[in-house]
Protein backbone atom coordinates (compact mmCIF):
# COMPACT_ATOMS: atom_id res chain seq x y z
CA UNK A 1 0.00 0.00 0.00
CA UNK A 2 1.64 3.22 -0.78
CA UNK A 3 1.74 6.07 2.09
CA UNK A 4 -0.43 9.07 1.28
CA UNK A 5 0.09 10.93 4.40
CA UNK A 6 3.00 10.21 5.82
CA UNK A 7 2.93 11.61 9.59
CA UNK A 8 6.11 12.73 10.02
CA UNK A 9 7.44 13.06 6.47
CA UNK A 10 3.56 14.62 5.28
CA UNK A 11 2.71 14.28 1.68
CA UNK A 12 4.80 13.42 -1.52
CA UNK A 13 3.43 10.82 -3.39
CA UNK A 14 2.04 13.57 -6.12
CA UNK A 15 2.88 12.16 -9.24
CA UNK A 16 1.48 9.10 -10.08
CA UNK A 17 2.77 7.13 -12.93
CA UNK A 18 2.17 3.59 -14.58
CA UNK A 19 4.80 0.88 -14.36
CA UNK A 20 3.94 -2.94 -16.21
CA UNK A 21 4.61 -6.05 -14.77
CA UNK A 22 4.73 -9.01 -16.82
CA UNK A 23 2.57 -6.24 -19.07
CA UNK A 24 -0.10 -5.84 -16.38
CA UNK A 25 -0.03 -2.04 -15.11
CA UNK A 26 0.28 -0.96 -12.10
CA UNK A 27 0.67 2.00 -9.64
CA UNK A 28 3.77 3.76 -8.79
CA UNK A 29 4.77 7.17 -7.75
CA UNK A 30 7.48 9.53 -9.33
CA UNK A 31 10.84 9.10 -7.01
CA UNK A 32 9.81 5.44 -5.81
CA UNK A 33 12.27 2.52 -6.22
CA UNK A 34 10.66 -0.52 -7.96
CA UNK A 35 10.95 -2.50 -5.18
CA UNK A 36 9.34 0.03 -3.53
CA UNK A 37 6.70 0.51 -5.64
CA UNK A 38 5.73 -3.19 -6.47
CA UNK A 39 5.76 -3.76 -2.73
CA UNK A 40 2.83 -0.87 -2.29
CA UNK A 41 0.97 -3.49 -5.55
CA UNK A 42 1.88 -6.52 -2.99
CA UNK A 43 4.49 -7.77 -4.89
CA UNK A 44 6.72 -9.36 -2.40
CA UNK A 45 8.67 -12.14 -4.66
CA UNK A 46 10.97 -10.07 -7.17
CA UNK A 47 12.76 -13.04 -9.06
CA UNK A 48 13.73 -16.53 -8.54
CA UNK A 49 17.65 -17.76 -6.91
CA UNK A 50 20.01 -18.99 -9.45
CA UNK A 51 20.35 -22.87 -8.27
CA UNK A 52 18.03 -23.80 -6.60
CA UNK A 53 15.49 -22.26 -8.32
CA UNK A 54 13.41 -20.06 -4.95
CA UNK A 55 11.43 -17.30 -4.67
CA UNK A 56 13.48 -14.62 -3.96
CA UNK A 57 12.41 -10.58 -3.05
CA UNK A 58 14.11 -7.37 -1.87
CA UNK A 59 16.54 -8.05 1.11
CA UNK A 60 18.69 -5.48 2.30
CA UNK A 61 17.39 -2.43 0.19
CA UNK A 62 20.63 -1.09 0.20
CA UNK A 63 21.99 -2.01 -3.37
CA UNK A 64 24.57 -4.84 -1.70
CA UNK A 65 22.71 -8.15 -1.37
CA UNK A 66 21.28 -8.27 -5.26
CA UNK A 67 18.14 -10.26 -4.18
CA UNK A 68 16.02 -8.03 -5.57
CA UNK A 69 17.71 -8.71 -8.88
CA UNK A 70 14.69 -8.07 -12.01
CA UNK A 71 14.92 -7.04 -15.77
CA UNK A 72 13.95 -4.20 -16.36
CA UNK A 73 13.39 -2.64 -19.55
CA UNK A 74 14.93 -5.76 -21.70
CA UNK A 75 18.01 -5.24 -18.77
CA UNK A 76 19.08 -8.05 -16.80
CA UNK A 77 20.17 -8.25 -13.12
CA UNK A 78 18.85 -4.74 -12.30
CA UNK A 79 19.46 -3.78 -8.69
CA UNK A 80 15.55 -2.73 -8.43
CA UNK A 81 15.92 -1.13 -4.63
CA UNK A 82 18.37 1.68 -6.22
CA UNK A 83 16.70 1.86 -9.56
CA UNK A 84 13.95 4.70 -9.96
CA UNK A 85 10.57 4.17 -11.20
CA UNK A 86 9.77 5.95 -14.60
CA UNK A 87 6.55 5.78 -16.25
CA UNK A 88 5.83 3.19 -18.73
CA UNK A 89 8.77 1.10 -17.52
CA UNK A 90 8.39 -2.72 -18.24
CA UNK A 91 9.86 -5.14 -15.31
CA UNK A 92 9.75 -8.60 -15.20
CA UNK A 93 10.95 -11.28 -12.85
CA UNK A 94 14.46 -11.81 -12.69
CA UNK A 95 15.51 -15.61 -13.75
CA UNK A 96 17.52 -18.02 -12.23
CA UNK A 97 20.74 -18.94 -14.46
CA UNK A 98 19.78 -20.82 -17.95
CA UNK A 99 20.75 -24.30 -18.49
CA UNK A 100 23.67 -23.79 -20.69
CA UNK A 101 24.53 -27.26 -21.52
CA UNK A 102 21.06 -27.73 -22.58
CA UNK A 103 21.11 -24.92 -24.88
CA UNK A 104 24.48 -26.30 -26.14
CA UNK A 105 23.22 -29.82 -26.24
CA UNK A 106 20.04 -28.79 -28.35
CA UNK A 107 22.06 -26.14 -30.63
CA UNK B 1 21.40 -24.16 14.05
CA UNK B 2 19.60 -26.29 11.51
CA UNK B 3 22.03 -27.90 9.24
CA UNK B 4 19.89 -27.15 6.03
CA UNK B 5 19.88 -23.30 6.66
CA UNK B 6 20.98 -21.25 3.38
CA UNK B 7 24.20 -19.32 4.51
CA UNK B 8 25.02 -17.95 1.02
CA UNK B 9 21.86 -16.43 -0.20
CA UNK B 10 23.71 -16.33 -3.99
CA UNK B 11 25.47 -19.39 -4.43
CA UNK B 12 22.77 -21.01 -2.41
CA UNK B 13 25.46 -23.18 0.29
CA UNK B 14 24.18 -24.27 3.60
CA UNK B 15 25.54 -24.10 6.97
CA UNK B 16 26.27 -28.33 6.00
CA UNK B 17 28.09 -27.63 3.04
CA UNK B 18 30.78 -25.39 5.09
CA UNK B 19 30.36 -27.40 7.70
CA UNK B 20 31.86 -30.35 5.12
CA UNK B 21 34.57 -28.52 4.30
CA UNK B 22 35.80 -27.47 8.01
CA UNK B 23 35.56 -31.25 8.81
CA UNK B 24 38.15 -31.37 5.64
CA UNK B 25 40.28 -29.27 7.42
CA UNK B 26 39.13 -25.80 5.76
CA UNK B 27 39.90 -23.05 8.22
CA UNK B 28 39.09 -19.96 6.34
CA UNK B 29 36.15 -18.36 4.64
CA UNK B 30 38.39 -18.56 0.98
CA UNK B 31 39.02 -22.25 1.82
CA UNK B 32 35.13 -22.58 1.95
CA UNK B 33 34.60 -20.32 -1.29
CA UNK B 34 37.11 -22.31 -3.48
CA UNK B 35 35.47 -25.27 -2.73
CA UNK B 36 31.51 -24.14 -2.13
CA UNK B 37 31.32 -21.31 -4.58
CA UNK B 38 30.71 -19.79 -0.94
CA UNK B 39 30.50 -15.77 -1.19
CA UNK B 40 31.15 -16.22 -5.14
CA UNK B 41 27.87 -14.80 -6.52
CA UNK B 42 26.29 -11.49 -7.23
CA UNK B 43 26.72 -9.97 -4.01
CA UNK B 44 30.29 -10.95 -3.68
CA UNK B 45 30.09 -11.90 -0.06
CA UNK B 46 28.79 -8.61 1.10
CA UNK B 47 26.15 -10.85 3.24
CA UNK B 48 27.64 -14.08 3.92
CA UNK B 49 30.99 -13.15 5.19
CA UNK B 50 30.24 -12.54 8.51
CA UNK B 51 28.05 -15.58 8.84
CA UNK B 52 30.91 -17.59 7.08
CA UNK B 53 32.90 -16.36 10.07
CA UNK B 54 30.34 -17.36 12.71
CA UNK B 55 30.09 -21.17 11.40
CA UNK B 56 33.86 -21.16 11.63
CA UNK B 57 34.34 -20.11 14.85
CA UNK B 58 31.12 -22.77 16.35
CA UNK B 59 33.26 -25.39 14.71
CA UNK B 60 36.87 -24.41 15.10
CA UNK B 61 38.96 -23.56 17.76
CA UNK B 62 39.41 -20.39 16.05
CA UNK B 63 38.53 -16.70 17.70
CA UNK B 64 36.86 -14.67 15.35
CA UNK B 65 39.76 -12.52 14.82
CA UNK B 66 41.33 -15.25 13.39
CA UNK B 67 39.57 -15.57 10.68
CA UNK B 68 39.89 -12.99 7.81
CA UNK B 69 37.33 -11.99 6.08
CA UNK B 70 37.45 -12.80 2.32
CA UNK B 71 39.04 -11.11 -0.70
CA UNK B 72 37.00 -8.30 -2.14
CA UNK B 73 38.37 -8.28 -5.67
CA UNK B 74 37.34 -5.44 -8.33
CA UNK B 75 34.67 -4.97 -9.27
CA UNK B 76 33.38 -4.57 -5.37
CA UNK B 77 29.75 -3.69 -6.86
CA UNK B 78 28.14 -5.40 -10.00
CA UNK B 79 29.04 -3.62 -13.41
CA UNK B 80 28.45 -4.43 -16.71
CA UNK B 81 30.97 -5.33 -19.14
CA UNK B 82 30.12 -2.71 -21.72
CA UNK B 83 30.67 -0.29 -18.92
CA UNK B 84 33.96 -1.56 -17.79
CA UNK B 85 35.01 -2.56 -21.71
CA UNK B 86 34.54 1.68 -22.31
CA UNK B 87 36.38 2.26 -25.61
CA UNK B 88 38.60 5.41 -24.42
CA UNK B 89 41.67 6.37 -24.72
CA UNK B 90 41.78 7.96 -21.69
CA UNK B 91 39.98 5.88 -19.55
CA UNK B 92 41.98 2.76 -19.67
CA UNK B 93 39.51 0.27 -17.57
CA UNK B 94 40.87 -3.05 -19.46
CA UNK B 95 43.66 -2.39 -16.60
CA UNK B 96 41.32 -2.15 -14.10
CA UNK B 97 39.65 -5.42 -14.57
CA UNK B 98 43.04 -7.69 -15.66
CA UNK B 99 45.08 -5.99 -13.55
CA UNK B 100 47.89 -8.08 -15.09
CA UNK B 101 47.45 -6.19 -18.41
CA UNK B 102 50.04 -3.45 -18.81
CA UNK B 103 48.64 -0.26 -20.56
CA UNK B 104 50.90 2.19 -22.57
CA UNK B 105 48.51 5.42 -24.07
CA UNK B 106 45.41 3.16 -23.66
CA UNK B 107 46.57 0.01 -25.08
CA UNK B 108 47.67 -3.19 -24.44
CA UNK B 109 51.52 -3.39 -24.47
CA UNK C 1 39.48 13.67 -12.74
CA UNK C 2 41.31 15.30 -9.61
CA UNK C 3 40.87 16.91 -6.40
CA UNK C 4 42.45 17.75 -3.31
CA UNK C 5 40.36 15.29 -1.12
CA UNK C 6 38.38 12.41 -2.16
CA UNK C 7 34.98 11.60 -0.21
CA UNK C 8 33.39 8.40 -0.45
CA UNK C 9 30.54 8.38 0.55
CA UNK C 10 27.86 11.48 1.32
CA UNK C 11 26.01 10.26 4.61
CA UNK C 12 26.39 12.39 7.42
CA UNK C 13 30.31 11.58 8.27
CA UNK C 14 31.27 12.39 4.80
CA UNK C 15 29.11 15.24 4.10
CA UNK C 16 30.86 17.06 7.64
CA UNK C 17 34.36 16.20 6.31
CA UNK C 18 33.62 17.71 3.09
CA UNK C 19 32.64 21.06 5.03
CA UNK C 20 35.71 21.43 6.98
CA UNK C 21 37.79 20.48 4.26
CA UNK C 22 36.15 22.81 1.91
CA UNK C 23 35.79 25.74 4.25
CA UNK C 24 39.39 25.68 4.82
CA UNK C 25 40.15 26.86 0.44
CA UNK C 26 40.54 22.54 -0.54
CA UNK C 27 39.08 21.16 -3.64
CA UNK C 28 36.66 18.30 -2.49
CA UNK C 29 35.20 15.71 -4.92
CA UNK C 30 32.63 13.23 -2.95
CA UNK C 31 31.07 10.32 -4.40
CA UNK C 32 28.34 8.56 -3.87
CA UNK C 33 26.27 5.73 -5.17
CA UNK C 34 22.79 7.57 -4.72
CA UNK C 35 21.61 10.88 -6.86
CA UNK C 36 20.53 12.25 -3.92
CA UNK C 37 23.43 13.10 -1.02
CA UNK C 38 22.43 12.61 2.47
CA UNK C 39 22.84 8.74 2.41
CA UNK C 40 21.00 6.72 5.05
CA UNK C 41 19.86 10.12 6.73
CA UNK C 42 16.87 10.53 4.45
CA UNK C 43 15.20 7.65 5.55
CA UNK C 44 15.67 8.40 9.11
CA UNK C 45 12.56 10.15 10.60
CA UNK C 46 13.61 9.68 14.14
CA UNK C 47 15.15 12.79 16.21
CA UNK C 48 18.89 12.31 16.38
CA UNK C 49 21.28 13.30 19.34
CA UNK C 50 23.67 15.27 17.78
CA UNK C 51 26.87 17.27 19.02
CA UNK C 52 25.98 20.77 20.70
CA UNK C 53 27.31 22.59 17.91
CA UNK C 54 24.28 21.51 15.80
CA UNK C 55 20.17 21.71 17.24
CA UNK C 56 18.52 18.01 17.91
CA UNK C 57 16.73 17.40 14.39
CA UNK C 58 15.11 14.39 12.19
CA UNK C 59 17.67 12.63 10.12
CA UNK C 60 16.41 14.20 6.76
CA UNK C 61 16.74 17.75 8.23
CA UNK C 62 20.23 16.89 9.03
CA UNK C 63 20.84 15.76 5.67
CA UNK C 64 19.17 19.01 4.14
CA UNK C 65 20.96 20.88 6.69
CA UNK C 66 24.55 19.49 5.65
CA UNK C 67 23.80 19.26 2.08
CA UNK C 68 22.74 22.67 2.09
CA UNK C 69 26.09 24.23 4.27
CA UNK C 70 28.37 23.15 1.17
CA UNK C 71 26.47 25.56 -1.17
CA UNK C 72 28.97 28.23 -2.11
CA UNK C 73 32.01 26.13 -1.14
CA UNK C 74 34.59 24.47 -3.62
CA UNK C 75 32.95 21.11 -3.89
CA UNK C 76 32.33 19.01 -6.80
CA UNK C 77 29.92 16.49 -6.57
CA UNK C 78 30.10 12.47 -8.74
CA UNK C 79 26.65 11.55 -7.35
CA UNK C 80 24.94 7.78 -8.59
CA UNK C 81 28.50 7.43 -9.39
CA UNK C 82 30.65 3.91 -7.64
CA UNK C 83 33.94 3.19 -6.74
CA UNK C 84 34.38 -0.47 -8.20
CA UNK C 85 38.38 -0.34 -7.46
CA UNK C 86 41.79 1.04 -7.36
CA UNK C 87 44.16 1.43 -10.37
CA UNK C 88 47.82 0.36 -9.97
CA UNK C 89 48.82 3.80 -9.77
CA UNK C 90 46.44 4.63 -6.70
CA UNK C 91 44.18 6.26 -8.73
CA UNK C 92 40.64 5.12 -8.33
CA UNK C 93 37.76 3.59 -10.90
CA UNK C 94 34.62 5.41 -10.52
CA UNK C 95 31.72 4.53 -12.66
CA UNK C 96 28.55 6.11 -14.18
CA UNK C 97 27.53 2.53 -15.09
CA UNK C 98 28.48 3.93 -18.46
CA UNK C 99 31.86 4.35 -18.36
CA UNK C 100 34.83 3.75 -15.47
CA UNK C 101 36.84 6.42 -15.45
CA UNK C 102 40.03 7.42 -12.87
CA UNK C 103 40.03 10.06 -10.06
CA UNK C 104 43.03 11.31 -8.72
CA UNK C 105 43.38 12.87 -4.94
CA UNK C 106 45.77 14.06 -2.69
CA UNK C 107 43.84 12.73 -0.07
CA UNK C 108 41.03 10.29 0.25
CA UNK C 109 38.29 9.90 2.87
CA UNK C 110 36.81 6.74 3.21
CA UNK C 111 33.03 7.64 4.86
CA UNK C 112 31.30 3.95 3.25
CA UNK C 113 29.57 4.07 6.49
CA UNK C 114 28.42 0.39 7.67
CA UNK C 115 26.07 -2.21 6.65
CA UNK C 116 22.91 -4.36 8.27
CA UNK C 117 24.30 -8.13 9.64
CA UNK C 118 22.24 -10.89 8.76
CA UNK C 119 20.68 -13.53 11.05
CA UNK C 120 20.19 -16.69 8.81
CA UNK C 121 17.26 -19.28 9.68
CA UNK C 122 15.39 -21.84 7.40
CA UNK C 123 13.74 -20.01 4.60
CA UNK C 124 15.12 -16.79 5.58
CA UNK C 125 15.57 -16.14 1.59
CA UNK C 126 11.40 -15.62 0.98
CA UNK C 127 10.04 -12.52 0.06
CA UNK C 128 8.72 -10.75 2.99
CA UNK C 129 12.08 -11.57 5.49
CA UNK C 130 14.23 -8.31 4.88
CA UNK C 131 16.36 -6.37 7.32
CA UNK C 132 14.95 -4.15 9.64
CA UNK C 133 16.84 -0.40 7.85
CA UNK C 134 14.48 -2.09 4.54
CA UNK C 135 11.75 -2.12 6.14
CA UNK C 136 12.67 1.78 7.29
CA UNK C 137 13.79 3.13 4.01
CA UNK C 138 10.57 1.23 2.36
CA UNK C 139 8.15 3.51 4.81
CA UNK C 140 10.74 6.60 4.74
CA UNK C 141 11.76 6.91 0.98
CA UNK C 142 9.49 4.91 -1.11
CA UNK C 143 6.09 5.77 1.19
CA UNK C 144 5.11 2.01 0.68
CA UNK C 145 4.23 0.21 4.17
CA UNK C 146 6.55 -2.92 3.48
CA UNK C 147 3.15 -5.62 4.96
CA UNK C 148 0.55 -5.55 6.89
CA UNK C 149 1.85 -7.28 9.79
CA UNK C 150 5.80 -7.85 11.10
CA UNK C 151 7.81 -9.72 13.45
CA UNK C 152 11.09 -8.11 14.63
CA UNK C 153 14.14 -10.29 14.96
CA UNK C 154 17.39 -9.82 16.73
CA UNK C 155 19.40 -8.05 19.37
CA UNK C 156 19.63 -4.48 18.75
CA UNK C 157 17.90 -1.18 20.11
CA UNK C 158 17.43 0.08 16.67
CA UNK C 159 14.56 -1.66 16.73
CA UNK C 160 12.19 0.93 18.89
CA UNK C 161 13.04 3.78 16.43
CA UNK C 162 11.41 1.84 13.60
CA UNK C 163 8.50 0.03 15.82
CA UNK C 164 7.34 3.41 16.82
CA UNK C 165 7.46 4.02 12.37
CA UNK C 166 5.77 0.93 11.71
CA UNK C 167 2.79 1.59 13.75
CA UNK C 168 2.94 5.20 12.60
CA UNK C 169 1.85 3.89 9.64
CA UNK C 170 -0.21 0.88 10.70
CA UNK C 171 1.91 -1.99 10.37
CA UNK C 172 1.10 -3.99 13.19
CA UNK C 173 3.90 -5.65 14.95
CA UNK C 174 2.64 -8.89 16.16
CA UNK C 175 6.24 -9.99 17.87
CA UNK C 176 9.76 -9.33 18.85
CA UNK C 177 11.83 -12.15 19.20
CA UNK C 178 15.57 -11.68 20.54
CA UNK C 179 17.98 -14.08 21.22
CA UNK C 180 19.30 -13.04 23.89
CA UNK C 181 17.73 -12.81 27.65
CA UNK C 182 18.04 -9.63 29.19
CA UNK C 183 15.44 -8.15 31.56
CA UNK C 184 12.92 -11.16 31.53
CA UNK C 185 9.81 -8.61 30.46
CA UNK C 186 6.79 -10.12 28.40
CA UNK C 187 6.31 -6.85 26.37
CA UNK C 188 8.22 -4.38 24.51
CA UNK C 189 8.90 -0.74 25.54
CA UNK C 190 5.39 0.93 26.26
CA UNK C 191 4.35 -0.27 23.36
CA UNK C 192 2.58 -3.46 24.55
CA UNK C 193 4.27 -5.69 22.28
CA UNK C 194 4.83 -9.23 22.84
CA UNK C 195 8.19 -9.73 23.10
CA UNK C 196 9.69 -13.01 23.65
CA UNK C 197 13.66 -13.41 25.30
CA UNK C 198 15.79 -16.09 24.59
CA UNK C 199 14.09 -17.59 21.83
CA UNK C 200 14.55 -17.39 18.01
CA UNK C 201 13.27 -18.07 14.65
CA UNK C 202 13.86 -21.81 14.08
CA UNK C 203 11.81 -21.78 10.26
CA UNK C 204 9.97 -19.76 8.01
CA UNK C 205 7.41 -21.25 5.44
CA UNK C 206 5.26 -19.64 2.46
CA UNK C 207 4.75 -20.58 -1.01
CA UNK C 208 6.38 -17.83 -3.00
CA UNK C 209 6.13 -15.15 0.56
CA UNK C 210 6.71 -15.48 3.97
CA UNK C 211 3.43 -16.45 5.10
CA UNK C 212 3.88 -18.18 8.93
CA UNK C 213 6.99 -18.80 10.90
CA UNK C 214 8.15 -21.60 13.75
CA UNK C 215 9.66 -19.90 16.90
CA UNK C 216 11.53 -21.81 20.07
CA UNK C 217 10.43 -19.85 23.24
CA UNK C 218 11.85 -21.34 26.96
CA UNK C 219 8.02 -22.08 27.46
CA UNK C 220 7.76 -24.21 23.88
CA UNK C 221 7.41 -23.47 20.12
CA UNK C 222 4.68 -21.00 19.05
CA UNK C 223 3.52 -20.54 15.10
CA UNK C 224 3.12 -17.34 14.26
CA UNK C 225 1.64 -15.49 10.78
CA UNK C 226 3.28 -12.01 10.01
CA UNK C 227 3.79 -11.28 6.47
CA UNK C 228 7.13 -9.47 7.00
CA UNK C 229 9.92 -10.88 9.01
CA UNK C 230 12.18 -7.84 10.01
CA UNK C 231 15.92 -9.09 10.77
CA UNK C 232 18.31 -6.48 13.30
CA UNK C 233 21.54 -8.03 13.48
CA UNK C 234 23.19 -4.70 14.31
CA UNK C 235 25.66 -3.54 11.73
CA UNK C 236 29.50 -3.95 10.87
CA UNK C 237 31.70 -1.39 8.70
CA UNK C 238 31.87 -1.94 5.13
CA UNK C 239 35.23 -2.95 4.24
CA UNK C 240 35.35 -2.99 0.14
CA UNK C 241 36.81 0.25 -0.19
CA UNK C 242 39.07 -0.19 2.05
CA UNK C 243 40.43 -3.67 1.70
CA UNK C 244 40.40 -2.56 -1.90
CA UNK C 245 42.97 0.38 -1.12
CA UNK C 246 44.80 -2.32 0.62
CA UNK C 247 44.43 -0.72 4.24
CA UNK C 248 45.70 -3.16 7.20
CA UNK C 249 42.61 -4.74 9.33
CA UNK C 250 42.18 -5.00 12.80
CA UNK C 251 39.21 -7.03 14.67
CA UNK C 252 37.35 -4.78 17.02
CA UNK C 253 34.27 -6.67 18.29
CA UNK C 254 32.62 -3.64 19.71
CA UNK C 255 33.13 -1.41 17.04
CA UNK C 256 31.05 -4.39 14.90
CA UNK C 257 34.29 -6.33 13.63
CA UNK C 258 36.83 -6.17 11.14
CA UNK C 259 37.79 -2.70 10.24
CA UNK C 260 40.50 -0.87 9.00
CA UNK C 261 43.17 0.21 11.17
CA UNK C 262 43.50 4.01 12.14
CA UNK C 263 45.97 6.39 14.25
CA UNK C 264 44.67 9.42 16.15
CA UNK C 265 44.32 10.99 13.14
CA UNK C 266 41.79 8.65 11.95
CA UNK C 267 44.42 8.12 9.05
CA UNK C 268 44.96 4.16 7.93
CA UNK C 269 47.95 2.38 7.46
CA UNK C 270 48.02 4.22 3.73
CA UNK C 271 49.63 7.53 4.46
CA UNK C 272 46.82 9.48 1.84
CA UNK C 273 43.82 7.29 3.09
CA UNK C 274 41.61 8.53 6.02
CA UNK C 275 38.25 7.11 7.34
CA UNK C 276 35.68 8.28 9.71
CA UNK C 277 31.90 7.83 10.43
CA UNK C 278 30.85 4.49 10.62
CA UNK C 279 33.40 2.68 8.58
CA UNK C 280 35.57 3.78 11.82
CA UNK C 281 33.70 1.40 14.17
CA UNK C 282 29.57 1.56 14.56
CA UNK C 283 28.34 4.06 16.82
CA UNK C 284 25.49 6.89 17.32
CA UNK C 285 25.34 9.87 14.89
CA UNK C 286 26.93 12.28 17.46
CA UNK C 287 30.13 9.90 16.62
CA UNK C 288 29.33 10.06 12.69
CA UNK C 289 29.55 13.69 13.15
CA UNK C 290 32.61 14.52 15.64
CA UNK C 291 34.47 12.30 13.72
CA UNK C 292 33.98 13.56 10.15
CA UNK C 293 35.48 16.51 12.17
CA UNK C 294 38.07 15.31 12.98
CA UNK C 295 39.19 13.19 9.72
CA UNK C 296 38.92 16.56 8.14
CA UNK C 297 41.05 18.10 10.33
CA UNK C 298 43.51 16.24 10.26
CA UNK C 299 43.68 15.55 6.27
CA UNK C 300 43.78 20.04 6.16
CA UNK C 301 46.81 19.39 8.66
CA UNK C 302 48.44 17.21 6.28
CA UNK C 303 47.82 19.80 3.45
CA UNK C 304 49.27 22.71 4.89
CA UNK C 305 45.24 24.09 4.78
CA UNK C 306 45.40 24.14 9.06
CA UNK C 307 48.30 24.92 11.20
CA UNK C 308 49.39 22.01 13.46
CA UNK C 309 48.70 24.04 16.09
CA UNK C 310 45.45 24.77 16.21
CA UNK C 311 44.39 21.32 14.47
CA UNK C 312 45.57 19.83 17.84
CA UNK C 313 43.45 22.24 19.73
CA UNK C 314 40.35 21.28 17.33
CA UNK C 315 41.49 17.89 17.65
CA UNK C 316 41.84 17.48 21.45
CA UNK C 317 38.42 19.32 21.88
CA UNK C 318 36.65 16.80 18.91
CA UNK C 319 37.92 13.94 21.06
CA UNK C 320 36.83 15.49 24.45
CA UNK C 321 33.59 15.96 23.04
CA UNK C 322 33.45 12.55 21.76
CA UNK C 323 34.31 10.81 24.78
CA UNK C 324 30.99 12.47 26.68
CA UNK C 325 28.86 11.52 23.52
CA UNK C 326 29.47 8.40 22.60
CA UNK C 327 28.65 5.06 24.81
CA UNK C 328 31.95 4.41 26.66
CA UNK C 329 32.35 0.76 25.87
CA UNK C 330 32.47 1.90 22.10
CA UNK C 331 34.97 5.09 23.01
CA UNK C 332 36.99 2.31 25.12
CA UNK C 333 36.88 -0.34 22.07
CA UNK C 334 38.02 3.13 19.62
CA UNK C 335 40.83 4.05 21.95
CA UNK C 336 42.51 0.45 22.15
CA UNK C 337 42.21 0.48 17.95
CA UNK C 338 44.19 3.80 18.02
CA UNK C 339 46.42 2.06 20.09
CA UNK C 340 46.82 -1.25 18.23
CA UNK C 341 47.37 0.91 15.03
CA UNK C 342 50.90 -0.58 14.49
CA UNK C 343 49.90 -4.16 15.46
CA UNK C 344 47.30 -4.61 12.10
CA UNK C 345 45.97 -8.42 12.18
CA UNK C 346 45.29 -8.59 9.00
CA UNK C 347 47.82 -6.11 6.01
CA UNK C 348 49.53 -6.95 2.88
CA UNK C 349 46.38 -8.84 1.65
CA UNK C 350 46.96 -8.49 -2.21
CA UNK C 351 50.58 -9.71 -1.66
CA UNK C 352 50.27 -13.63 -1.96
Amino acid sequence: MHIKEHPILGEQLNKPITIYLNEQPLEAYDNQSIAGALMANNVKKLGQSRKLVQARGMFCSKGRCCSCYMTVDGEDHVKTCMRKVRDGMKISEGLEDPELRRDIDEG
Amino acid sequence: MDKSVIVCRCEEISYEEIEEVITQGGRTFDDIKRITRCGMGACQSKICSKLVAEVIHKQTELSMEQIYPPRFRMPISPVSLEALATDSQQFSTVKSVLDEIELTDGKVK
Amino acid sequence: MKADVLIIGAGPAGLTAAYEVAKTGLCVLIIDEHQQAGGQLWQQSQILALPDIFPNMRGFELAQFLVERLEGLAVEWLLGHRVIGVYEDGQIGVTNDKDVFPVFAEKIIIATGAAENAIPFPKWTLPGVMTIGAAQSVVNRDRVKPGSSAVIYGDNSFASDVCELLLSVEVNIVAIVKQNKQLGNSTFGDMNIPLYENSSIIEARGNGKLEEIDIQTPHGMITLKPDIVLIDGGQSPILDIVYQLDCALRYQAELGGWLPVYNHQLQTSKDHVYVTGNATGVSNHSALILTGMLAAASVCEALQSLPPEETEVVRNSLYSKLENEEESDTFSARKEHIKQFSTPQLKDQFIS
